[in-house]
């Protein structure tokens, strides 16, 4: 998998640009589904089941200037499980960067504003990422002896806090029928014992956020 | 509820104006401001304006890891003690290379009121640390002379190159080292010592010939082993001296004076 992410400046170009078609995808489905061609949930029930509950489009956060990711809901919607693939153009950093993550999200607390809007005032969340690179390793390289570093850079993690709105934009028997936004503010596991042992260390440093939009199946 | 959710927008919008940096797109991300960038030409401009004393003042520290409050310290003592002329850093200036721990590092000692100098360490050179330490210092190689001393530092890193046979960069040391005019006495600053397993083996004894042949490398200093120490490992022709770090609570006071030093030990 690394071999495939690092072999040369040119493929993570092209990487970068199946990638944004990806995206494009994900934007335009919306668009492109209307009214008349939307099959109800009925008539597609094999499909409807595989397909990922939601689809999500996230900035920041942490896990990439733009990330894009599937994820599936369950207990009624309580724990939310997604995996996003995240990217960082060369203009907001040195390098581009690629990662993926997986995210954990509990839901305890859930309000009907009205019949088609729900708030999901606090949602609380885990993540895994990994940035692809041979810099970024997830075992140590061979050169160095064994625990020489604790640290694999390949593999970070966090925690995160949320907010989150629903609304419901069409009969919820039809596909793409609910769209979602949320808030996160989001700290990781490498500034947050940094900021345990060390008073002097300013809070907001340790902090950041995160925004998305979630488009349910 | 309506009113609520508008409160909230307002409150979300209200914190994203008022800091700048509250979104962060990857832990990897090299985006430093204008005063943390290109610091190795800025403090020796800074030095080289300043008149040289009869005594030069040098704090030695290094190995910072993650010992920030403890490197606050530090700062707040060398201000408050001494009249140092500059300071130097002998590497693991960022715990894993992170740039977000590059920042730190440099946020505490920037408040220092004289220059410093950082040469990199195996722990700046993790993930694109590399990348970080050129942004925000520079060059992993350089020198300045000031007065009749010149102050060379090296990348003596070796393993996080795989012992590929560049690091350290041996033609570079003895170019460097060479007598000129300019200067009468070197000081070599350099973080992993060459006597080291991180160390290049084969490159040791080129090393070490490079800084005892002409005999005027007064000592050398380094870092990565934490602690204090103070040694002639290759004979009398050059002493070694290991900085102490945060973590020890304590730092070094070097005096330069014709071609003379002496060394304090000072804990914090």
């Amino acid at each position: 998998m690394n071999l495939l992410w690092t072999s040369s400046g040119f493929n993570r170009k092209l990487n970068c640009y199946r990638y944004f078609a990806v995206l494009a995808i994900f934007l335009l489905f919306p668009v492109l589904t209307n009214a008349d061609t939307i099959p109800d949930r009925k008539n597609n029930k094999l499909l409807y089941t595989f397909l990922p509950d939601y689809y999500k489009l996230q900035y920041a956060g942490g896990i990439g200037f733009l990330s894009a990711g599937v994820g599936y809901g369950f207990f009624n919607e309580r724990i939310d499980i997604s995996y996003f693939y995240g990217y960082v153009p060369d203009w907001v950093s040195k390098n581009d960067l690629h990662s993926v993550s997986l995210q954990l999200t509990g839901k305890p607390f859930r309000l009907n504003l009205n019949n088609k809007t729900e708030y999901y005032p606090l949602n609380i969340g885990i993540f895994l990422h990994h940035t692809f690179g041979n810099e970024y390793y997830i075992t140590l390289p061979d050169y160095y002896p064994e625990d020489y570093y604790w640290w694999y850079p390949g593999r970070t993690g966090g925690l995160f806090l949320e907010g989150q709105y629903n609304y419901q934009f069409r009969d919820s028997d039809k596909v793409f029928s609910q769209i979602g936004f949320y808030y996160r503010i989001v700290t990781r596991g490498v500034y947050l014992t940094s900021k345990i042992s060390n008073t002097s260390i300013p809070l907001e440093d340790i902090f950041s956020l995160g925004l998305g939009i979630i488009i349910y199946k | 509820m309506k009113k609520y959710q508008v409160i909230l927008v307002l409150i979300m919008l209200l914190q994203i104006v008022a800091c700048d940096d509250v979104f962060e797109y990857s832990p990897y991300v090299i985006d430093f401001d204008s005063d943390e960038i290109n610091l190795t030409q800025k403090n020796i401009d800074h030095l080289l304006s300043t008149e040289v004393p009869d005594t030069i003042i040098i704090a030695l520290t290094g190995d910072g890891h993650r010992f920030y409050d403890e490197s606050e310290k530090m700062i707040n003592t060398i201000n408050n003690n001494f009249d140092i002329d500059f300071l130097i850093h002998t590497g693991d200036f960022a715990d894993y290379g992170i740039p977000q721990q590059y920042q730190w590092s440099n946020e505490i000692f920037s408040k220092l009121n004289a220059p410093f100098f950082v040469v990199i360490g195996n722990h700046d050179l993790v993930s694109n640390g590399e990348e970080s330490y050129k942004e925000m210092f520079g060059d992993y190689n350089f020198s300045f002379i000031y007065g009749k001393y010149k102050f060379i530092f090296v990348n003596t890193n070796s393993r996080e190159y795989e012992f590929n046979g560049s690091v350290p960069d041996i033609e570079w040391v003895e170019k460097e080292i060479t007598p000129s005019e300019d200067y009468e006495k070197a000081i070599v600053i350099f973080h992993t010592p060459p006597f080291d397993n991180d160390f290049d083996s084969e490159l040791e004894e080129p090393f070490v010939n490079a800084l005892t042949r002409y005999n005027n490398v007064l000592f050398a200093t380094h870092g990565h082993l934490h602690s204090y120490n103070f040694s002639r490992p290759y004979g009398d022709n050059v002493p070694f001296v290991n900085t102490s770090s945060p973590e020890k609570k304590k730092f070094v006071i070097l005096k330069l004076f014709n071609h003379e030093f002496t060394l304090d030990l000072i804990g914090f």
